[in-house]
C-alpha cells in the first residue's frame, strides 16, 4: 500500500499550490495579448540571472505542399540570415557575443525560436525579434549558401538514422492525402529548386504576429516584458489569417505494407495504427499505452522482444505531437538472424493481448509513476518551461492545461485504456514498414 | 545501449537549425569542453553581459565514511526529484585487454542483487517511475537514480544491493552480452556514433585510452561473468568510490540513511594496485585512417592530435580559445564551412578531456563529393588559429558568450550530481566553479598566444574519415599517408 499511496500523493501535489516548490502553477503565469494580436505568456523564475525568450508560429511542414515541402524549415534557417537592422550573420553574432545562445526547431505543426540570453540581453533580443519578424531579408546569395547547408541537414539524417529513413517512407503510405505524409525536412527535389520567392510569400503568409505567440520565463517580471513587446513587437503588422489545412485522412481500409531495402545487419520494422491529435479523443488513454507497451524495462514490447523474446536488441513506442490525427508507432531493431516476421509477430500478440484482455491496475499505477517523473523532469530548466507552456497553448489550446495533466492521467481507468487498444489497434487502421537486406 | 531510456526523445527531435556538438555523444561524464566565437561586433552588449553577477556553486557537504567513501550532498528543491549517483574508477581505461569490460559490468548491476532477481529489481524501480541507468566512461562508471523524494528510504535497500551486492549471474549476463554483440554491429550502421571510437582509437593505439567503450566483436565475444564478477570486486569498493545526492531532501536526514546502508560496507580482499598510465603517443608524422563504407552518401571526419587532461591549469584558456575556433555557432569554423561555403549542417572543435590525457578534434560531415573541399577549407582554419592568433575584441566576444550561458550549464539537479561526479573523478573542486569567472576574463591576447602554440595541434594532424573509400583514396592522400579499414570489419 505504501508505494499506492506515494503515487496519489504525488498527484495530490500537482492539485494544490507548491508552497515549498519552485514548481509553476497556472496562477503564476501572465498573459497579455498585443494590438496586433500577438499573444504573451510569462513566467517569473528567478532561480538564475538569465532569460528566455520562445517565439512559437503556428506553421510546419501541415501547411506546405508538394513542390515547396520542406520550406517551413527552410524558412527557419533563414531567419538567422538578415534582416533589415541587423544584416547577414549579425543575429547570431551580437546574440553570442552579448552571452546569448539562439536555435530554432521545426515540426509538422509548429516553428520555434529559442533564445536564452543573460537578463540584461532581454531588451536587445526583443529588437533583433521584432527586426527579423518585420524586415526578413532573404538575400539570394546568402539562401543558396543555406541550400547547401540544409541538403547536408538531408543526407546526414538518412545517413545515419534507419528509422527516419523507414519512417519517411511509411508516412507516404500510411497517409494517402494529409500533408504529415512527407517529412518535416521536404523531398531533396523541392530543396533543391525552391525559389526565394516562395519562401517570401511563405514568410508573408504564416509570420504575422496573430499567428505566433511569445512566451517569456526568466529573471524578469511581467511589467518589464509588456513595456519590450509594447516597444519591439506590436509596431508589427497583423496580416491575413493563413488558410486553414483542411485536409483530413480518410479512415484506412485495409492494411498497407511496404519493405526498404538497405544493407542492414538485422531487419528493422515499424508498425503504425491511425490515431487522435493530441489532447484529442483517448489522448491520455494512449499516452497510458505508450508508456505500458514501450517504456522501461517492465514494458509489455520490452519483455517480449527483447529481455525475454530475445528477437530485437531494441523496442520503443512513439506518440507525436499533432494538430490533426496522427500515427501512433512502434518500432524494433532485430537481434541476429531474426526476421522481420517474427518481431511484428510478437508486436501483433502483445497488442491483442491489450485489446482483449486488458491492462493491471498495477501497470497503469506503473505508468502513472513515470508519467509524473518524466513530467518534473521536463519543468526542470527555464527553457523547458517556456517549451511546454508554447506546446500547450498551441496542441491543447490552453497553456493551463499543462497543470491538470497529473489529474487527467489519474481520471483514465484501465477499461480505458483497454478500449482504446481495442478501437485503434486494429488490422485495417495498420501500416507495416520492414526494411532490411534486397534479395 | 545507445539510447538509455530518457534519451529516447533524441531521435525524434524536430528537425532543427542546428545540433550541438558530438560531445554529447562521446563525454559520458566530463563536462564537454565546448564553446568559440567570432569578434564582429557588439562590445555595447558584451559589456551588457559583463554586468550579470558571477555564478556561485550551490552549497553541499563532502564527508568521508571511515571505510573511505566519499559522499556529496547537495539540497536543491527546484522540483520534488532526488538525483543519486554513484562512481567508481570502473572505466573502460581498465578494461586490461577485455575491450567491453567495464561497460558490460556496469550494464549488469541491474540484473540481479542478492536479494533482488531482475525482474523484481526492475518492477521495485519502475513503480516508483525511477528513471535508472548505469554508465561506463574512459575513467569512471558508475549508476543513476532519479526519483520521487517520497521514495527515498524505499530506494536505499536497492541502491545499496546493487552497489555491493550484484551477482552476475551467468544466465542474465550471456543475454546482456549476446545483445551487446548485435549491437555492436549495428552502431557500424550510425557512422556518426562511431566516429569517436575510430579517432580515440587512431590517436592513442594501445594506451589504455584507445580502447574502445563498448568493446568489439572479438573481445566480448570471449567476456564470461566471472570476469566481470572479479571487475566488480576489485574495482567498486568504498574506498575508491564516491556516491552523489543532490535534490529535495535534509542532509541531516540523508546522512543517517548513507551511513545505515553503506556505514558497514567494505570492500572483498585487498584493493588492487592502480595501474600505471603510459605516456601519451607522439606523432612524427601526419596519418590518415580511411573507413570503407560502400553505401555512404556523406563522409563524416575528424582530425588534430592530443589534447590534455581535465585537471590541467590551461582548461578553462583553453575553452576560451576552443569557443572562437569551433565551440559556438558563430566560431571561425561555422563561419567558413557552414555560413560562407554551405558545405555542411554542423562543424565544431571541442576538447575531450580524460584524468590523464585527451584529444582535440575538428568534425564534421559533407557529402562525398565535398570532403577535400571541406576538409581542407577546416585546416585551413586551424592553421588560421596559429598564423593569425586571436585579437582583443574577438576574446572579449568568446568571453561574453561563455560567462552569459555558464549558469545555464548548471541549473538542473541531474547537471550539478554530474558536476559533482566529475569533480571527484577528475580531481577538482568547487573553485573551478566559483573562479570560472574570473579565469575566463583572465585569459588575455598574450596567453590565448600561449595556449594556442602550445596546446591546439598544427604539424602532423591525424585525420579520420568514414565514408566511400573509392571516391575518397587518391584525394585524401594529400593530407597524409592512408591506412584504410572496412566499417564492417571487426573493432576500430
Amino acid at each position: 500500500m505504501k508505494h499506492i499511496a506515494a503515487v496519489l500523493s504525488v498527484l495530490w501535489l500537482l492539485t494544490v499550490p507548491y508552497a515549498l516548490h519552485a514548481l509553476p502553477a497556472a496562477a503564476d503565469v501572465q498573459t497579455f495579448t498585443l494590438k496586433n494580436g500577438l499573444k504573451v505568456l510569462v513566467l517569473e523564475d528567478h532561480a538564475l540571472p538569465n532569460v528566455t525568450l520562445q517565439i512559437f508560429l503556428r506553421v510546419g511542414s501541415r501547411n506546405e505542399y508538394p513542390g515547396i515541402t520542406g520550406v517551413s524549415h527552410f524558412l527557419e534557417h533563414m531567419m538567422f540570415n538578415g534582416a533589415a537592422l541587423y544584416g547577414p550573420k549579425m543575429f547570431d553574432r551580437v546574440l553570442e557575443n552579448a552571452g546569448g545562445a539562439t536555435n530554432a526547431y521545426t515540426t509538422e505543426n509548429v516553428t520555434a525560436y529559442q533564445d536564452w540570453v543573460p537578463k540584461s540581453v532581454l531588451p536587445l533580443i526583443f529588437a533583433m525579434e521584432g527586426d527579423r519578424l518585420g524586415t526578413l531579408a532573404l538575400d539570394e546569395k546568402v539562401l543558396e549558401n543555406e541550400r547547401g547547408v540544409v541538403l547536408s541537414e538531408y543526407t546526414t539524417g538518412y545517413e545515419n538514422s534507419d528509422y527516419e529513413l523507414l519512417d519517411a517512407q511509411l508516412r507516404a503510405v500510411a497517409y494517402q492525402v494529409h500533408p504529415y505524409r512527407w517529412p518535416i525536412i521536404g523531398y531533396e527535389d523541392d530543396i533543391r529548386n525552391w525559389r526565394r520567392s516562395d519562401v517570401l510569400d511563405y514568410f508573408r503568409s504564416y509570420y504575422g504576429p496573430n499567428n505566433a505567440l511569445a512566451v517569456v520565463v526568466g529573471d524578469v517580471t511581467p511589467a518589464e516584458v509588456k513595456a519590450l513587446a509594447e516597444r519591439f513587437l506590436e509596431p508589427l503588422p497583423s496580416r491575413p489569417v493563413p488558410r486553414h489545412v483542411h485536409l483530413r485522412e480518410p479512415a484506412q481500409r485495409g492494411e498497407k505494407r511496404l519493405v526498404v531495402e538497405k544493407d542492414v545487419s538485422s531487419p528493422r520494422l515499424l508498425v503504425a495504427y491511425h490515431v487522435p491529435e493530441t489532447g484529442g479523443t483517448d489522448y491520455y488513454a494512449l499516452e497510458l499505452l505508450r508508456i505500458i507497451l514501450g517504456s522501461g524495462k517492465t514494458s509489455r514490447l520490452y519483455r517480449a522482444l527483447v529481455s525475454e523474446g530475445k528477437l530485437a536488441t531494441e523496442t520503443w513506442t512513439y506518440l507525436p505531437q499533432a494538430l490533426d490525427p496522427t500515427l501512433f508507432q512502434i518500432y524494433a531493431m532485430g537481434a541476429r538472424g531474426v526476421t522481420a516476421a517474427a518481431m511484428e509477430k510478437a508486436i501483433l500478440a502483445e497488442i491483442d493481448k491489450i485489446a482483449t484482455r486488458g491492462i493491471t491496475e498495477k501497470e497503469l499505477q506503473n505508468a502513472r509513476s513515470k508519467a509524473i517523473v518524466s513530467f518534473y523532469r521536463s519543468l526542470e530548466t527555464m527553457s523547458d518551461k517556456a517549451d511546454l507552456l508554447g506546446t500547450y497553448e498551441i496542441f491543447f489550446g490552453d497553456y493551463a492545461r499543462l497543470f491538470s495533466t497529473a489529474a487527467a492521467l489519474e481520471k483514465v481507468t484501465a477499461g480505458e485504456v483497454k478500449a482504446a487498444a481495442a478501437r485503434y489497434f486494429r488490422p485495417a487502421n495498420r501500416t507495416v514498414g520492414i526494411m532490411m537486406k534486397g534479395r | 545501449m545507445y539510447f538509455p531510456t530518457d534519451t529516447i526523445i533524441r531521435i525524434f527531435m524536430p528537425v532543427m537549425r542546428s545540433v550541438l556538438s558530438l560531445a554529447a555523444v562521446m563525454a559520458l561524464v566530463c563536462p564537454p569542453v565546448s564553446a568559440a566565437a567570432d569578434g564582429a561586433t557588439a562590445g555595447e552588449s558584451t559589456a551588457l553581459a559583463r554586468t550579470g553577477k558571477s555564478f556561485v556553486l550551490p552549497p553541499f557537504e563532502k564527508f568521508t565514511l571511515t571505510n573511505g567513501l566519499t559522499v556529496y550532498l547537495m539540497e536543491h528543491r527546484a522540483v520534488p526529484l532526488i538525483y543519486a549517483t554513484a562512481v567508481f574508477p570502473a572505466g573502460a581505461a581498465r578494461d586490461g585487454g577485455k575491450s567491453g569490460l567495464a561497460y558490460l559490468t556496469a550494464e549488469s548491476l541491474f540484473s540481479g542483487t542478492k536479494h533482488y532477481g531482475k525482474g523484481k529489481l526492475e518492477e521495485e524501480l519502475e513503480r516508483h517511475g525511477v528513471v535508472y541507468s548505469s554508465y561506463a566512461g574512459l575513467d569512471a562508471a558508475g549508476v543513476s537514480l532519479t526519483f520521487i523524494k517520497d521514495d527515498l528510504e524505499g530506494l536505499f535497500p536497492i541502491l545499496r544491493e546493487v552497489i555491493q551486492d550484484s551477482l552476475f549471474t551467468p544466465g542474465e549476463f550471456d543475454n546482456r552480452k549476446r545483445r551487446l554483440l548485435d549491437e555492436l554491429t549495428q552502431v557500424k550502421e550510425q557512422p556518426e556514433l562511431v566516429l569517436d571510437p575510430y579517432y580515440r582509437g587512431f590517436i592513442f593505439g594501445r594506451h589504455p585510452y584507445g580502447n574502445p567503450l563498448f568493446g568489439t566483436y572479438g573481445t566480448v565475444s570471449k567476456i564470461r561473468s566471472a570476469d566481470a564478477r572479479a571487475f566488480y570486486r576489485a574495482y567498486y569498493r568504498p574506498e575508491g568510490a564516491a556516491l552523489i545526492f543532490v535534490g529535495d531532501f535534509s542532509a541531516a536526514r540523508m546522512k543517517g540513511l548513507v551511513q545505515q546502508h553503506f556505514g558497514a560496507w567494505r570492500g572483498k580482499g585487498k584493493a588492487p594496485e592502480p595501474p600505471a598510465t603510459p605516456p601519451p603517443p607522439v606523432f612524427t608524422s601526419p596519418r590518415v585512417l580511411l573507413v570503407n563504407k560502400d553505401d555512404a552518401a556523406e563522409t563524416r571526419f575528424a582530425f588534430g592530435g592530443l589534447g590534455i587532461e581535465r585537471n590541467h591549469p590551461d582548461y578553462v584558456a583553453m575553452q576560451v580559445v576552443n569557443t572562437i575556433l569551433g565551440g559556438r555557432f558563430t566560431s571561425w569554423l561555422s563561419d567558413a564551412l557552414r555560413i560562407d561555403a554551405g558545405l555542411t549542417y554542423g562543424v565544431g572543435s571541442s576538447f575531450d578531456a580524460f584524468k590523464a590525457s585527451g584529444t582535440f578534434a575538428i568534425s564534421s560531415f559533407t557529402p562525398t563529393d565535398t570532403t577535400v573541399a571541406a576538409l581542407t577549407l577546416a585546416r585551413d582554419v586551424l592553421m588560421r588559429l596559429h598564423t593569425q592568433g586571436v585579437d582583443e575584441e574577438t576574446l572579449r566576444a568568446a568571453k561574453g558568450y561563455l560567462l552569459g550561458q555558464y549558469p545555464l550549464l548548471y541549473e538542473t539537479p541531474g547537471s550539478l550530481a554530474n558536476l559533482l561526479a566529475a569533480m571527484f573523478i577528475y580531481d577538482f573542486d568547487a573553485a573551478y566553479v566559483n573562479d570560472y569567472h574570473r579565469n575566463v576574463e583572465a585569459v588575455t591576447v598574450a596567453k590565448a598566444k600561449e595556449v594556442i602554440a602550445r596546446r591546439f595541434p598544427r604539424d602532423n594532424l591525424q585525420f579520420v574519415l568514414i565514408g566511400k573509400a573509392a571516391a575518397l583514396r587518391e584525394q585524401v592522400k594529400r593530407f597524409g599517408p592512408v591506412a584504410e579499414k572496412d566499417i564492417k570489419s571487426n573493432g576500430y
